[in-house]
């Protein structure tokens, strides 16, 4: 739902400038950063609804962040980012935790939805 | 995705010639270690047992030969100087035990005669013989009363020795014959008894023994002079080429060579055997041909090492032949390991060319990732702020249009390559296998038409959608379509027919695939789904695609088989379940991520 936070953990920066921008226009306040130390520090100040994060970034992956974020009690409803290589992966964070998965590259309305849809579980579940 | 194989161009492994050369000398080298081995192993003991039992038989039997012509010897030996020694012994007895006067008177000498040839015929005559070489008195059959004997030489050596036996001489009576003579003294008066020994009799006592065809027995005097006739070639009489030894005791064999028959020429090896008679001083001899003495042995040796030396052949053509069946069957094994060691590393570079696409892909996605939010930032921009221009805006949304596209298409082609890598997860989908079947037909028909194949589908209308792996059936269409369109490789044109049947009662569908091409061989259609079997040249087939196949089918709980003609073609058969079997569902489930979060 338009107004919620969302958090945008990718290492390429024009993909989440350009993320950003998309959703921003959609109505969600977004925060976007480039690695997992920059978003459990986001997350340690500005709590969001729903982390987009990257599976596959230099330093701390997708998997670690996650594993991270959920140690330090920071847990959102995640959505795994991924390309098809890395499925494997993407299934190990569902695992963890991740609400679900989405294949790179995909439709800014396919974002949405799952946004939509991890955004309404946290609700349930609050 | 060019894998399996029905295409025959050959399983022959292409050598580097070095390696060909390096091959055959190590092939060369077994071969003789082999041959060699067994030779040292086998024929060295057989050759050394049979020589050594030969050697060994062939001294025995000689010694039992030279044992038999000692023994001869010595028997003649004892015979002849019993005889003598007997007829010295009567003469003295006589001598001794009568006056001369007394043998001097009528018939008393004719009675002594008698007397000694009352059994055998052993005497020829009988002389009484006064000191100065005239008869005194004289029994037998021959004008010699008027002779005088004392320039005789037996008549000296008697009165000189008082008992002598004489050589064969021919005397007054001019045929050959030998005395033995006594002498014996009454008063002052001494006289000899003088007897003449029956030369038949005493002949036939060497002469009559046979020994095979070319033996003998005979005697020599010390100058060599025959004292019986030999069997061959000689008379009683006649100087012999024996060579003669000084006298000795005891029994000696020796091997004649040289000797000289009645014409003079060489008479073969002898073996001889020979003893001196004690009194008087002559060589009895017992000779036979040497070939002949020793045939048998010779004849059994002969057989003996014949077929010694042929079991010895006969190893060694058997060795020769098994080595060389050998080594065809290890080269046979050489090529198949070669042929194995390049498919593996064939399949090595495949699954890594798989590990690059999956890389590549999934590097691509993020840049086609960034080229969507792009295009619909523009999208985005456009309808917050519309264009004016209607040509612009027109060109703007065909652009946008064809972004979207070759977006998508370049999102397959990852995907493709993701599948092909094998990294695509597996999950059971409803899947429209009539709609699927023509996509990849679709994929391959740019293929198929550069080799002048033609597709055929004829989908069965009434074929429901099934539950199963899209991706993993992807592969096996694929497979098999890649195989059929090989099958044709050297004909000019062909066919592909893809059929789909549904058997709503066993809820089964049934997907054919059957190409116009050249056929498997019959020996080859049990091993088509093994592993590494291909027939394609090295390089061209790993050997895994349709043992892929074959796996894939039936996890998905359906069977693959296949029928083929050569010359005519090939039929797969792929039959498959509407729904998975329940393992599969169950392993599926156990990867399936939880519904919630934990």
């Amino acid at each position: 739902m338009p107004g919620s936070r969302v958090l945008l953990v990718d290492d390429e920066t024009i993909f989440t400038k350009n993320m950003s921008k998309l959703l921003k226009f959609r109505g969600y306040e977004v925060a976007a950063v480039n690695s997992g130390d920059a978003a459990i520090r986001e997350l340690e100040q500005n709590p969001v609804d729903v982390i987009v994060l990257d599976l596959k970034m230099p330093g701390m992956d997708g998997i670690a962040t996650l594993k991270e974020i959920i140690k330090l009690g920071l847990f959102a409803e995640t959505l795994i980012l991924t390309g098809h290589g890395s499925i494997d992966s993407a299934l190990e964070a569902m695992k963890l935790g991740a609400y679900d998965y989405l294949t790179k590259p995909c439709e800014i309305d396919e974002l949405v939805a799952k946004i939509e849809a991890a955004w309404a579980k946290k609700k349930e579940a609050n | 995705m060019k894998e399996p194989h029905i295409a025959y161009k050959g399983s022959e492994v292409p050598e580097i010639p070095d390696m060909a050369a390096e091959r055959k000398t190590t092939y060369s080298r077994l071969f003789w270690r082999f041959v060699w081995l067994t030779i040292l192993c086998s024929l060295v003991p057989l050759l050394l047992v049979g020589w050594g039992i030969n050697l060994h038989y062939s001294q025995f039997a000689r010694e039992r030969m030279l044992n038999f012509f000692q023994t001869q010897v010595e028997y003649h030996r004892r015979i002849i100087e019993l005889f003598l020694s007997e007829h010295t012994s009567k003469l003295q007895l006589i001598a001794r035990t009568h006056d001369r006067d007394e043998l001097l008177e009528t018939g008393a000498l004719q009675t002594v005669f008698d007397l000694f040839n009352q059994d055998l015929r052993t005497l020829t005559d009988l002389s009484l013989i006064g000191e100065h070489g005239y008869h005194l008195a004289y029994v037998g059959s021959y004008d010699l009363w008027s002779r005088n004997y004392s320039k005789e030489f037996w008549f000296q050596q008697v009165m000189e020795k008082g008992i002598y036996i004489s050589d064969m001489f021919m005397g007054f009576r001019k045929e050959p014959h030998f005395i033995i003579a006594v002498t014996h003294s009454t008063g002052d008066k001494k006289w000899i008894l003088r007897a003449t020994i029956n030369t038949e009799s005493f002949r036939s006592l060497v002469e009559n023994v046979r020994i095979g065809k070319t033996g003998e027995v005979y005697l020599l005097n010390e100058n060599g002079v025959y004292q019986t006739s030999p069997r061959t070639d000689a008379a009683i009489m006649d100087k012999s080429s024996f060579p003669i030894e000084p006298y000795h005791e005891g029994i000696r064999v020796r091997m004649i060579e040289g000797l000289k028959n009645a014409q003079g020429l060489d008479r073969p090896p002898q073996i001889a055997c020979k003893a001196w008679l004690k009194n008087p001083r002559w060589l009895l001899v017992v000779q036979q041909d040497h070939d002949e003495a020793f045939a048998d042995v010779n004849h059994a040796n002969t057989w003996t090492l014949v077929l010694l030396h042929l079991s010895a052949a006969s190893i060694l053509v058997v060795t020769v032949f098994i080595t060389r069946h050998m080594i065809t069957s290890i080269k046979r094994r050489d090529v198949e390991a070669d042929r194995l060691n390049q498919q593996l590393a064939q399949a090595g570079k495949l699954a890594s060319i798989g590990e690059l696409s999956a890389g590549v892909a999934h590097e691509i996605n993020n840049p086609l990732a960034i080229i969507l939010t792009e295009r619909q930032l523009l999208l985005d921009s456009a309808n917050h702020a519309p264009i004016s221009d209607p040509e612009f805006k027109e060109q703007f949304d065909d652009s946008m249009n064809q972004i979207d596209i070759q977006v998508q298409r370049c999102k397959r082609i990852t995907q493709n390559l993701l599948r092909f890598s094998r990294r695509t997860q597996s999950l059971i989908e409803t899947v429209d296998l009539n709609a699927f079947i023509q996509e990849v037909v679709e994929l391959m028909e740019r293929e198929a038409r550069t080799s002048g194949i033609k597709f055929f589908s004829e989908p069965d209308p009434a074929l429901p959608p099934v539950s199963s792996d899209p991706s993993q059936l992807q592969q096996v269409f694929l497979n098999l379509i890649t195989n059929a369109i090989d099958a044709h490789d050297g004909k000019p044109y062909g066919s592909i027919r893809i059929t789909t049947q549904a058997d709503l009662e066993r809820q089964m569908a049934f997907v054919k695939v059957a190409d116009s091409g050249s056929g498997i061989k019959p020996e080859h259609l049990n091993r088509i789904f093994d592993p590494f079997f291909t027939t394609k040249t090295v390089g061209k087939g790993t050997g895994l695609g349709l043992s892929i196949c074959f796996s894939i089918v039936k996890r998905l709980g359906g069977s693959l088989t296949v029928q083929s003609e050569m010359g005519k073609g090939t039929e797969f058969t792929i039959q498959l379940p509407f729904t998975p079997p329940k393992e599969l569902l169950d392993s599926l489930a156990k990867k399936q991520p939880p519904k919630t979060p934990a």
